[in-house]
């Protein structure tokens, strides 16, 4: 009796237990555990190899917050890979003519102004966001293409590097602290704010949540600008971390940082989605990368393997049952 | 005595052709003076002391292409002839970031060696600066991190022997016009040492040795996409041109489909690089008369030796430079072999037959 008890409740805890929304927490401990297991005299367990990967998934990360918001009011921004080049281009060059504050001032409002552009585009011009993100994706990349005629510009300034790319606060590197504050600022607005919540409301039923009085071209124009914005911020980091900055940065980032915020949970059209599993998804990426570099494979053979799994990943998150 | 002068004419006289062919020299990335691939070499002794040693050595490269995998063939063939394992290899996709991610990575195995081509050689040394701290030996394919000192931050580079590449260039497209006739001349325009230095030394070998031919028509290319247009253009305006040298393969393919959409069989393309399309249009007789190629795999096999010579104390020298080679319709098999250390493909040498 007891046992049939025992039982009956296992069976409805699994039940409860949705497997989807914890599949890339499942997927990243069994990921983990495999590279731990295989690599286990390879270095990979070394806190240097581990901090790494997240020091490395930094800049990915920041930009799939902003990924989230986007997608989570049932939009896409295509340009963050540019805006990344356009933002480090416009941060070094301003530094090196008058100094930090004003690079950050300029890198940053380049991504925001970028942002607000494409926001612009699709709230109140009424153009689908793949179409308007995709231009302005090759618009601003032929942008950075000619700021510096196709040079890398050194960012010299110490203070920049430290506080963006190289340096460390407390014993722990500035750009895990970029990731922290921006995970937990990027989740409590995404969670506890009003704001959060009409992003998710838009996303869901745009229709029903204008009915309901939220504005939706104000959601849409500023989930762009956010992106925008923490793109830009990911250009700081890269132009910090290189202590140089060139048309090329972020040019391969936009797939995996999709990539990892799908894993993470965030619905392509709208209405659900994770930060914290956006981060999760962001260092699955950069563990993958990580793993199969040092497990020695070629690399064709980690480009077909990183494929399959994030294949995986996501057959097993996003099936959709109904159909 | 007769037949001694006449020896004596013949060696004069190539003395003479040699000393008036255009004069020039590769340089590295920092003017250093190229010393021949081949006069690198290891002593059994060397050799034993390294294979003892259980040395490890990973690869960085900055992308992967035929090219690359060449060089990469080339090395892993002599780390393994060494035992040496390579214990990691990287693929940059041309993204500076990624490569310091991939040096980072590969750290974790603690290589005694790391190979590696900068993706940016302006703002390299933050890439490297993990490894060089820790003691790694680095060799480089083409150039070096801005700043660092051979013989204490890095062992050698090798490269191509770029100057030689042009001068092959030019040689064959004297031969494939009967040493005269007009030529169009498309070149690489961007500040890239590689390109610039091919390209120069095809022009001044045409210009300096070939008195009956003459560059008749120059296009700067920036973009390979937009090739096709400049080539359009340049027929158009020059419908009489016997040749066209184009700065690499790939946008000599376009070069070549212009030719074809206008019907033109006579003119000859010459250019730079191994390609399997281009190789087949020659081997076809069409318009592509020559390619010249580097030894890539040899760059490889240099670069792996002289970094693994260097953990048992031997001095590289700063720069090494590989041979190149023309390769033509009747040298195609032996041209592929010998630059990439792979059989010729299929259907190249099905269309031989």
């Amino acid at each position: 009796m007891t046992s049939a008890n025992t039982g009956t409740e296992v069976g409805s805890f699994v039940s409860r237990f949705n497997l989807q929304q914890y599949v890339v927490y499942l997927g990243f401990l069994a990921i983990f555990l495999f590279f731990a297991f295989m690599l286990s005299d390879s270095g990979f367990l070394t806190v240097r190899n581990l901090s790494n990967i997240v020091l490395q998934t930094a800049p990915v990360t920041i930009m799939a917050i902003g990924l989230v918001f986007v997608m989570s009011a049932g939009e896409i921004d295509l340009s963050i890979g540019s805006i990344v080049a356009v933002s480090a281009l416009a941060a070094a060059v301003t530094i090196a003519s008058y100094g930090m504050a004003a690079g950050i001032v300029a890198g940053l409002g380049a991504g925001i102004l970028i942002g607000l552009i494409n926001g612009a585009l699709v709230a109140y011009v009424r153009l689908p966001s793949f179409l308007v993100t995709l231009a302005t994706m090759g618009l601003f990349a032929g942008v950075s293409r000619s700021m510096t005629d196709l040079r890398s510009i050194s960012v010299t300034n110490g203070a920049f590097t430290g506080f963006f790319g190289s340096g460390s606060l407390l014993g722990v590197p500035s750009l895990i602290w970029w990731t922290v504050i921006a995970i937990a600022a990027g989740h409590l607005v995404y969670r506890e704010t009003r704001f959060g919540a009409h992003v998710l409301a838009t996303g869901d039923n745009a229709r029903a949540a204008s009915v309901s009085g939220i504005s939706v071209p104000k959601i849409r124009l500023a989930v762009l600008t956010i992106s925008g914005g923490l793109a830009g911020l990911a250009g700081l980091l890269y132009a910090g971390r290189l202590q140089a900055a060139k048309y090329t940065l972020g040019e391969t980032d936009l797939m995996t940082v999709i990539a990892a915020v799908i894993v993470g949970g965030t619905l392509l059209n709208g209405g659900k989605g994770s930060i914290v599993g956006a981060l999760v998804g962001s260092l699955m990426m950069g563990m993958l990368n990580n793993g199969l570099i040092l497990m020695g494979l070629s690399v064709s053979d980690q480009m077909i393997v990183r494929g399959l799994i994030i294949l995986t990943a996501v057959a097993v998150s996003l099936r959709d049952k109904s159909r | 005595m007769r037949k001694a002068f006449g020896i004596m004419t013949v060696l004069a006289s190539l003395f003479a052709a040699y000393a008036f062919a255009a004069e020039g020299v590769t340089t590295g990335p920092n003017g250093e003076k190229p010393v021949p691939a081949a006069s690198l070499t290891l002593s059994a002794a060397q050799e034993q002391q390294i294979k003892d040693g259980k040395f490890t050595a990973a690869l960085v490269w900055h992308e992967m292409s035929e090219y690359t995998n060449a060089v990469n063939a080339g090395a892993r063939d002599e780390f393994k002839r060494l035992g040496i394992e390579v214990v990691a290899q990287t693929d940059a996709g041309f993204d500076a970031a990624r490569q310091k991610a991939d040096v980072e990575t590969v750290m974790a195995k603690k290589p005694s060696i790391i190979l590696s081509l900068p993706v940016d050689p302006a703002t390299a040394a933050s890439v490297y600066d993990p490894a060089r701290q820790a003691g790694v030996k680095l060799g480089f394919v083409d150039n070096c991190p801005t700043g660092y000192k051979q013989g204490t931050d890095y062992v050698t580079i090798v490269s191509d022997d770029l100057f030689q590449m042009g001068n092959k260039a030019g040689i064959a497209m004297a031969e494939a016009l009967g040493k005269k006739g007009k030529v169009g001349y498309i070149f690489h325009d961007a500040d890239f040492y590689v390109t610039n230095q091919r390209d120069g030394a095809f022009k001044k070998t045409i210009e300096q040795d070939y008195p009956d031919m003459k560059i008749a028509a120059e296009a700067g290319m920036a973009d390979p996409a937009r090739s096709e247009d400049i080539a359009q253009a340049m027929i158009t305006q020059h419908p009489d041109l016997d040749g066209i040298y184009v700065t690499w393969a790939e946008p000599a393919l376009s070069v070549l489909s212009a030719l074809r959409a206008a019907g033109n069989t006579h003119t000859k393309i010459v250019t730079l690089d191994l390609n399997e399309p281009a190789a087949l249009d020659m081997v076809k007789g069409g318009n592509i008369a020559a390619l010249v190629a580097d030894e890539a795999y040899s760059i490889g096999v240099t670069l792996a030796r002289a970094s693994a010579g260097s953990l048992v104390g031997l001095k590289a020298e700063p720069f090494y430079a590989v041979d190149s080679i023309a390769v033509t319709k009747e040298t195609v098999k032996d041209g592929w072999k010998k630059s990439l250390n792979k059989d010729v493909p299929a259907t190249i040498a099905d269309a031989m037959k």
